[in-house]
C-alpha cells in the first residue's frame, strides 16, 4: 500500500512538472550527461581479532545520464555506469535528477546538484571460483559545475559521495559451514565529463 | 532555504558513513575440542529414548516403511515412514559415536567409535542391543572430528565438535580468509550422498536388506556385512544376522569414501578416484580396477554399465572441481570417462534409471533424464534449501540436508511434489 502511494506521488510529480512548464514557452529536450572518474576510499580491516590495518582504494568510474531537460534548471532521467571495485565489477541502474542551483555572475558556468539512486548489479562480474558476488542498493548525491554555455554542449566536473551495497558468498575453509561477506562501498566520486 | 537543507542532508550522508567501506565476514567454523571417553562408558551410553527433534542429521537408511536418521555421533532417529505424507517419529536410539547403519532382517548394525552393535528393531519403541564385536574399528572422523582407540588404556580420544560463528572487518577484497585454509585437505565429510542398494540388486542371499545411500560406509551382501574406513575394508561375517563376526580386513589406500555394491562388484568411491572391486568371493573381494580423477569428494551410483560420479570442491573436500562424471564400465577392467557435466557443487546423488537425482548442496536439487548418458537434461531444480542426500524409492524420494528431512513424490520427474518435511534446529546460521 505504502509502495503504490509513494508511486503514486512519484507519478503526480512527472505529470505536474509539465504543467508548470508551460507557463514558460520552455520546451522539454533530450539531455546526456557522460562522466568519467575515480571513486577514492579507504577501507579499516581486521589483521587479527586484535588489531587492524587502513588501506586506501582508488577504483574507477563511468557513467551515462540520460534524461530528459524538464524544466530550465531540473532533468529527470536514468543513469547507468560502470564501476571497477577491486573485488567486483557493479553496473549501477539508477533513477536521476539534475538541479542546476545557481548561474554566478551570469556567466558561463552553472553550479548543479544531482541525485541517483538504484541498484548496482553484478551481471559484467566474473567471480573465481567458490565466490558468487551480487549487488545491492546505490544511492550517490553530488554536486558539480557545468562550463560552457547552457545551449551548447558542456564540460562538466563533479563531485558525488557514492553509497553501494554488495554481498559475496565466499568458498569455505576446511573446518567452516558458512562464509558470506556484507559490503558496503562509502566512497568520495571525482569525475570530468561532458554535457547536452 | 530548500537548498541549505538538501546540502546539509548530503553533508550528514556523507558525515554518517564517512569514505570509509565497511565489509563484515559472518563465517561460522567448527571448533575442536579434545575429550575422552572410557570405553565402558560408551558401551554403557547405548539406550532407546523418547523422539527428538533433528540437529545435525547424518546418513539416512530405510527399510519397510521405517526411515533411520543418523544424528552425528549421537544416535538413530527411527521414523514410522509407511505414510510418506505424515512421517511420525517414533524414538531415538542413543548410540555414542554412530554415523553409519545398515539393517538385514530384523539387525540393525551400527557402528559405536570402536564397536560394531548389533540391535533387535523388531519392536522400534523397545530396541535391545544383541551383540558387539569390540574393538573393531581403530579410528574414525564425524563432522570433520577425529577419534581414536587407545586400546592398552581402553580409552577414546576425541574431538568435540562446536560451531563458532565470528563477525570480522575485511578489506572488501575477497582473498580473505582468516584461518580458514580453503584448500588444506584432511577431513572428509561425514555426509553426503546416498543410494539405493536394495537386495533387489543381486544379493544372492534371501533375506531383506535396508536401503541406504552413496555415501554409506555400510553396505550388505551376501553373509557380509562391509564396512569402510578411511584406509581399508573391514568384513563382518552375518551368517546369524544377530552374531556378527569379525571377517577379513582389506587395505584399500588412502582417503576411502564410500562403498556402493551393484550386482557381484563393490564400487568404492575415494578421494583420489573410483576402485572397482570383484566381489564374486563375498569374503574376499578382488580389487580389479581404479577409475583415476581429480582429488575430490565423490559419491559414485552405478546402473547397468553406467557409473555417475559426482565431484565437488570445497568444504572438506580437495581441489576445484564440480562436475558429474558418467563413466562407462561395460570393462570393469578399464573403465573409460564417457562425459563430464558441470555442476555447482554436487553431493549426493541417486539413480532410479532414467531418473538421476543430484544434491548441489546449498543449490538445492536437480532431477536429470540420464537416459541417454551423452546427453542428460535437466528436468527439474528445487532450490531454496540445501540438499546432501537423496535415497529414489521407486515413487517417492527421500533427501536429507542441512534445513530438514524432504520426501517428494516424483512420479512426474519435471515437477517432484513435496509430500512432507521434518524440520532441523541446526545450531548455526542459514547460508
Amino acid at each position: 500500500m505504502k509502495k503504490t502511494g509513494s508511486k503514486t506521488v512519484w507519478l503526480l510529480c512527472l505529470f505536474a512538472l509539465p504543467l508548470y512548464a508551460q507557463k514558460s514557452p520552455f520546451k522539454p529536450v533530450f539531455t546526456n550527461m557522460t562522466e568519467f572518474g575515480v571513486l577514492f576510499g579507504q577501507v579499516r580491516y581486521n589483521v587479527n581479532t586484535a588489531a587492524e590495518n587502513v588501506s586506501k582504494r582508488q577504483n574507477i568510474t563511468a557513467q551515462t545520464f540520460n534524461g530528459v531537460q524538464l524544466r530550465p534548471k531540473l532533468a529527470v532521467g536514468g543513469t547507468v555506469g560502470v564501476d571497477w571495485y577491486n573485488a567486483a565489477l557493479l553496473m549501477p541502474v539508477c533513477a536521476g535528477i539534475r538541479y542546476d542551483l545557481a548561474q554566478p555572475g551570469q556567466k558561463n558556468l552553472r553550479v548543479f546538484t544531482s541525485l541517483d539512486t538504484g541498484y548496482g548489479f553484478a551481471w559484467l562480474n566474473e567471480d573465481p571460483t567458490g565466490y558468487e558476488t551480487r549487488g545491492g542498493w546505490v544511492i550517490a548525491p553530488g554536486i558539480g559545475f557545468r562550463i560552457g554555455r547552457p545551449q551548447n554542449a558542456n564540460f562538466i566536473l563533479s563531485l558525488n559521495y557514492k553509497r553501494q551495497e554488495a554481498n559475496a558468498d565466499k568458498p569455505l575453509g576446511w573446518n567452516e559451514i558458512y562464509k558470506y561477506e556484507n559490503r558496503v562501498y562509502n566512497r568520495i566520486a571525482f569525475r570530468l565529463g561532458v554535457s547536452f | 532555504m530548500r537548498r541549505t537543507l538538501y546540502f546539509l542532508l548530503g553533508v550528514l550522508l556523507v558525515g554518517l558513513n564517512g569514505c570509509t567501506d565497511k565489509c563484515k565476514e559472518t563465517r561460522t567454523f567448527r571448533q575442536f575440542t579434545p575429550r575422552t571417553f572410557t570405553v565402558a562408558q560408551i558401551r554403557q551410553g547405548v539406550q532407546t529414548e523418547q523422539p527428538r527433534t533433528l540437529v545435525n542429521p547424518g546418513k539416512i537408511y530405510t527399510k519397510d516403511g521405517f526411515l533411520l536418521i543418523n544424528e552425528i555421533k549421537e544416535g538413530i532417529h527411527v521414523i514410522d515412514n509407511r505414510n510418506p505424507s505424515a512421517p511420525k517419529t517414533v524414538a531415538f536410539l542413543r548410540i555414542p559415536g554412530n554415523g553409519d547403519m545398515a539393517i538385514r532382517n530384523n539387525i540393525l548394525y551400527a557402528d559405536s567409535f570402536m564397536d560394531l552393535v548389533a540391535f533387535d528393531i523388531r519392536d522400534p519403541q523397545n530396541i535391545r542391543e544383541l551383540n558387539r564385536v569390540t574393538d573393531v574399528f581403530q579410528n574414525g572422523q564425524f563432522d570433520g572430528g577425529y577419534w581414536s582407540l587407545n586400546a592398552q588404556q581402553e580409552i577414546i580420544n576425541d574431538q568435540k565438535v562446536e560451531y563458532v560463528t565470528q563477525t570480522v572487518n575485511t578489506d572488501c577484497e575477497s582473498s580473505v580468509n582468516n584461518g580458514g585454509c580453503t584448500n588444506c585437505f584432511w577431513a572428509t565429510d561425514m555426509r553426503g550422498g546416498i543410494q539405493n542398494f536394495n537386495s533387489a540388486t543381486g544379493s544372492p542371499a534371501p533375506s531383506t536388506n535396508g536401503t541406504g545411500g552413496s555415501m554409506a560406509r555400510f553396505t550388505l551382501y551376501d553373509n557380509y556385512l562391509y564396512t569402510v574406513s578411511q584406509s581399508e575394508m573391514q568384513l563382518f561375517d552375518i551368517k546369524t544376522p544377530s552374531d556378527p563376526k569379525k571377517g577379513n580386513k582389506i587395505n584399500m589406500g588412502w582417503g576411502i569414501e564410500t562403498i556402493f555394491p551393484y550386482k557381484d562388484k563393490l564400487f568404492i568411491g575415494a578421494q583420489s578416484g573410483m576402485h572397482i572391486y570383484d566381489n564374486s568371493n563375498p569374503e574376499k573381494p578382488v580389487r580389479m580396477s581404479t577409475f583415476e580423477h581429480a582429488r575430490v569428494c565423490d559419491p559414485v551410483v552405478v546402473h547397468e554399465d553406467k557409473a555417475y560420479v559426482t565431484l565437488r570442491s570445497g568444504s572438506t573436500c580437495q581441489g576445484f572441481t564440480n562436475q558429474l562424471d558418467v563413466v562407462d564400465v561395460s570393462n570393469l577392467y578399464s573403465p573409460r570417462l564417457l562425459k563430464s557435466y558441470a555442476m555447482k557443487n554436487p553431493h549426493g546423488l541417486g539413480i532410479d534409471f532414467p531418473n538421476l537425482f543430484i544434491c548441489e548442496g546449498a543449490y538445492g536439487l536437480k532431477t536429470f533424464n540420464a537416459s541417454d548418458a551423452m546427453k542428460i537434461d535437466q528436468l527439474e531444480h528445487l532450490e531454496g534449501f540445501q540438499a546432501y542426500d537423496v535415497i529414489p524409492l521407486g515413487k517417492s524420494l527421500l533427501l536429507i540436508g542441512r534445513d530438514g528431512f524432504y520426501q517428494y513424490d516424483y512420479s512426474n520427474p519435471r515437477k517432484l511434489k513435496l509430500l512432507s518435511k521434518i524440520p532441523v534446529q541446526r545450531p548455526y546460521p542459514a547460508s
